[in-house]
């Protein structure tokens, strides 16, 4: 106990030191060290298992390859943010720093990472959607290895018995639902709560039908939003939807209690548990012929905050480009359910993990959120949600919705 | 401040003037020994509170965002962040809120509070056991009590629904958290569950303080049931009351978690108060500086009502 | 007498329902636990199916998180309580100009949002070395703890007889004595009521615990329950089996300090 405190005290002290030097030395001169680097800070937001585990698995590879040992800290995802800028506030950012992809441009914006491309990383051969996601000012600040995105489930029982295909169509997607819907079930579960996470929801139907985050007052974006309003004013969908996170959307379809859900391919373990409920997953349906499912991309990606250490800068950076490998990206993409990044891995992967397939070419024509507003991103995302919000309680047409939630 | 609401009239004994007139010696180092029962705390407070008091005020001044975190950078900006959050047009909506969830859960967590520390004043069997399991709502993560109660006021399948409308008090289900109308109603009484234990608790503590002699000679007077409870009961409990409603207005006027984890301020800002706009504004839109200004304005009000407070018992002390 | 029985009979049957009725989500939460969801979508009122899934793996990963958490919710109290008695003792008995001012400013206090201590008190920590600490955690949470036990402790000196005092003092007693032997043994009962509370705001913590932790060494429970909690797969089963598993020790502690507050009336002592 004592002794423990006394380490604490004199790690405080170091920090301290360090911190003084490093408030000294502006003149951004390198101050390598010159030792050899033998440990990588690191702070991620795989919080709970199993992720955390199969995270450690990949970072463990690259570490004992890189001859570092690691030292990596978890914080619940919504705390990742905050987190962040306290130990930016403090000059404790760790040497490798996990982010959730559409956040990169926003920190990156503040000077605090490391462009990649100095530090001999490239994203040659990923996903366009995930590099631009990753990319501010023309320069690459992190590399994320794995993405998801959401898609249609559907549970195959349940629509068998209907003599129901899986819908194509946004017409088709009306009547499922509608024909599903039972007494103590409903066709259809989304997410359109209050939150970023209501907005990403909203997003395949939105630029499926050829809506843009840049004029959310045009008629392709009403028309989704419709489709959102028409499945909850019809009974097709429950009216909590409005208050649902995705984690209630997937309780809802394994409870049996909606035959079809917008959900990502993270909740594939979780079903996997529950093997009385048989699903299987198409792409999000479009809303006339011709048209490309769209849907966002998620995942996280590595950084590399600024550090005056330059050996331990370059060190992290081979840590991210190591991560982004293809070993690893196969590793975590099949241990996770998630989908490499490196176009090139498609076909075998979608070969290894079948049930990964809708998610792989839904992925293939995905966009990242701050592709075309970066970090003015998250205003664009605040109106939407709070569109879907005014329009699901009756409060605002489809039409006015966007207009209001903007405030003109 | 001149008069200091010390304590409750009551004429000085004459040991005080015995102690008064033992010279200027003793009172000196009398005075030092005083110092010393308020220095520790004096100096906990200053050194856990200070800082943060100051720096919430000067960030309300500043304009002060994501970047300022990485670079320190934070222009001074007078009072656009008040205006800003002021001329926003969920102010008001918030400030309505506010007022609402307020008045609401401590009029209704004091009222059914009080009702249940008198009723665990009787002498019964198991009532020291029942009060003490009264707490336990307090000792479940935050996290998990609303997300319970979110299952609990769910429209289609939540228990509360189910039972309503099995009982045939309910025909259609209640759109508890679903509903514009009715969300503030459901979110005011989720908060006014987590608040009786604390009312309860305190009051009872209040009631135990009361010597039986003084309800023993009222009783000799006549003053027994609501009398008893006027002229007896009421004046006796006063401080403790006070300061139990003082602190749950405090309390209750930043509540956060509950109102997040239950609604988030859905639906449609049905359930936005200043609180939550305060934390929106910070961890949301990363805005600090904004959200510094809310929650000054928060400080204010509650600082308005302890105002009245503190007034209210330097009153009672002056009777 | 046998028509005092059926009276004291019938309010006893009363408190049990309402305690029901107030506990009913605490027994909904118990009902969650035991589903293998987790959550009580298709649950009936009694868990007739239940699994223990949650609770085997609650107690396998959360019994160290737990007794830091009494630890350190124990350590709060008592320091909280040493800091504040005093201070309270004084802001009662005491006559200054300076009473009005402090009771404000303490309540000022309480106005703050915890983030904003919580920030500031990284800041502090960083540098002082109680990051991670047990210490640390005490420190922080006695800022919700000291300000609340001096309020509460004042509101309830205030009652308390000048003359007790005072006849001790006349007695030849100096001002610590006759708090340590006179007001403390009489105040017992509020002295329980705030640590009680204390005890509660420490023990639900997770704002300090979350922001003035690095590592997983020191870890309340509040803060072990995130790792069933992930930003996109939440395991409620498990959730809810470390909620009824942490309320327990802690519900055993709260009753035997309550069982203080009955015993131990003013009324006795003043006589």
């Amino acid at each position: 106990m004592f002794t423990q405190r006394i380490t604490a005290a004199l790690a405080g002290a170091t920090a301290l030191s360090l911190a003084l030097a490093g408030c000294g030395d502006s003149g951004g001169t390198s101050s390598s060290s010159g030792e050899a680097v033998t440990s990588l800070s690191i702070l991620d937001y795989y919080n709970n298992e199993p992720d955390k585990s199969l995270v450690q698995k990949g970072l463990d590879a690259c570490a004992t390859k890189l001859g570092v040992t690691l030292q990596r800290e978890t914080v619940p995802g919504a705390d990742l943010i905050p987190k962040v800028l306290q130990q930016a506030s403090s000059k404790t950012l760790p040497d490798v720093l996990m982010l959730d992809n559409p956040d990169v441009q926003q920190i990156a914006a503040t000077g605090a990472l490391a462009p990649l491309n100095d530090l001999g990383v490239s994203a040659d051969g990923f996903t366009q959607g995930i590099v631009d996601a990753t990319s501010h000012d023309g320069k690459l600040y992190g590399l994320a290895p794995v993405v998801n995105t959401i898609a249609l489930f559907y549970n195959t029982k349940l629509l068998a018995e209907a003599g129901i295909q899986p819908p194509k169509t946004w017409d088709e997607l009306r009547a499922a639902a509608k024909k599903l819907t039972k007494p103590g079930r409903y066709g259809i579960a989304f997410n359109a709560n209050a939150t970023y996470e209501g907005a990403w929801q909203f997003l395949p139907a939105m630029w499926t039908n050829g809506g843009d985050e840049t004029d959310l007052t045009s008629p392709q974006v009403a028309e989704a939003l419709q489709l959102w309003v028409d499945l909850v004013t019809s009974g097709s969908a429950s009216k909590s939807v409005i208050n649902w996170t995705q984690g209630d959307v997937k309780d809802q379809f394994v409870a049996g209690k909606a035959a079809m859900m917008v959900n990502g391919p993270w909740n594939i373990p979780s079903l996997n548990e529950s093997p009385q409920v048989k699903w299987d997953v198409v792409q999000f349906p479009v809303n006339k012929p011709g048209q490309t499912p769209i849907a966002p991309l998620g995942g996280e990606a590595w950084t590399v905050p600024l550090n005056k250490d330059e050996a331990k800068q370059q060190k992290a950076a081979d840590f991210v480009k190591c991560l982004s490998s293809d070993d690893n990206e196969l590793a975590w993409a099949k241990a996770r359910f998630t989908v490499p990044t490196r176009t090139a891995l498609g076909p075998q992967y979608v070969k290894e993990v079948p049930s990964m397939k809708a998610f792989s070419e839904q992925v293939a024509n995905a966009r990242s959120r701050t592709g075309k507003l970066g970090e003015k991103w998250p205003d664009a995302a605040k109106v939407i949600y709070q569109a879907i919000q005014l329009a699901l309680t009756g409060q605002a047409s489809a039409q006015d919705a966007f207009k209001k939630a903007s405030g003109s | 401040m001149v008069h200091a609401p010390t304590r409750p009239s009551r004429s000085e004994a004459p040991a005080t003037q015995a102690v008064r007139r033992a010279g200027g010696r003793r009172r000196r180092s009398e005075d030092l020994t005083k110092l010393l029962f308020v220095l520790p705390a004096a100096i906990a407070m200053l050194a856990l509170f200070g800082y943060p008091v100051v720096k919430n005020l000067v960030m309300s001044l500043q304009d002060y965002g994501l970047r300022t975190f990485f670079t320190g950078a934070a222009p001074f900006v007078g009072l656009d962040n008040y205006v800003t959050v002021v001329t926003d047009r969920l102010f008001s909506k918030a400030l309505v809120n506010t007022a609402l969830f307020t008045i609401g859960s401590i009029a209704f967590q004091f009222a059914i509070g009080l009702g249940l520390a008198l009723f665990f004043r009787r002498k019964f069997p198991l009532s020291s056991l029942l009060r003490s399991l009264l707490l336990l709502p307090w000792l479940l993560p935050l996290i998990v009590s609303s997300a319970t109660w979110r299952s609990i006021l769910e429209q289609d399948n939540g228990i509360l629904n189910r039972s309503l409308a099995g009982l045939g008090i309910i025909n259609e289900p209640v759109p508890w958290l679903n509903s514009p109308s009715v969300a503030l109603i459901a979110v005011i009484g989720v908060n006014i569950w987590i608040g009786i234990p604390f009312n309860v608790t305190l009051l009872y503590s209040g009631l135990s303080e009361i010597p039986d002699e003084l309800y023993e000679a009222g009783s000799l007077d006549g003053a027994t049931g609501w009398k008893a409870f006027l002229h007896i009961t009421m004046p006796n409990l006063r401080a403790v009351a006070g300061v139990v409603l003082v602190l749950g207005v405090v309390y209750t006027i930043k509540v956060l978690d509950i109102i997040l984890g239950l609604t988030g301020g859905g639906p449609a800002n049905a359930t936005q108060t200043l609180a939550t706009q305060s934390y929106e504004r910070s961890f949301v839109d990363f805005k600090f500086g904004e959200g510094a200004a809310l929650s000054n304005i928060l400080i204010v009000l509650s600082l308005l009502f302890a105002i009245v407070y503190l007034r209210g018992t330097r009153r009672a002390v002056d009777e | 007498m046998p028509d005092s029985t059926l009276r004291r009979g019938v309010f006893t049957a009363i408190g049990v329902l309402i305690l029901c009725v107030m506990l009913f989500p605490v027994y909904w939460m118990i009902n969650a636990s035991l589903q293998p969801s987790g959550n009580t979508l298709t649950a009936g009122f009694l868990p007739l199916d239940p699994t223990f899934a949650g609770y085997r793996r609650a107690l396998s990963e959360q019994g160290q998180n737990l007794v830091t958490s009494m630890i350190i919710a124990l350590g709060t109290v008592v320091l909280s309580l040493l800091v504040s008695a005093p201070c309270a003792y004084a802001l009662s008995q005491f006559r200054s100009r300076w009473v009005g001012a402090g009771l404000l400013a303490i309540l000022v206090s309480q106005m703050i949002p915890g983030i904003v201590i919580a920030n500031a008190l990284y800041t502090a920590y960083e540098n002082l070395g109680l990051l991670n600490s047990v210490p640390g955690l005490i420190v922080a949470n006695c800022s919700s703890g000291i300000p609340f036990a001096i309020l509460i402790l004042r509101s309830f000196l205030q009652s308390l007889p000048a003359s007790l005092v005072e006849a001790a003092r006349v007695d030849g007693a100096g001002l610590v004595r006759a708090f340590v032997s006179i007001v403390l043994p009489i105040s017992k009962n509020s002295l329980i009521t705030a640590g009680l509370f204390t005890f509660l705001f420490s023990w639900s913590d997770f704002l300090f615990a979350l922001t003035l932790t690095t590592k997983g060494d020191v870890r309340p429970v509040t803060l072990g329950i995130y790792q069933y909690l992930g930003t996109q797969v939440q395991n409620w089963n498990a959730v809810m089996a470390t909620a009824v598993l942490s309320a327990i020790p802690a519900i055993v502690l709260l009753i035997a300090a309550q069982k203080y507050i009955a015993a131990g009336a003013i009324g006795g002592a003043v006589k």
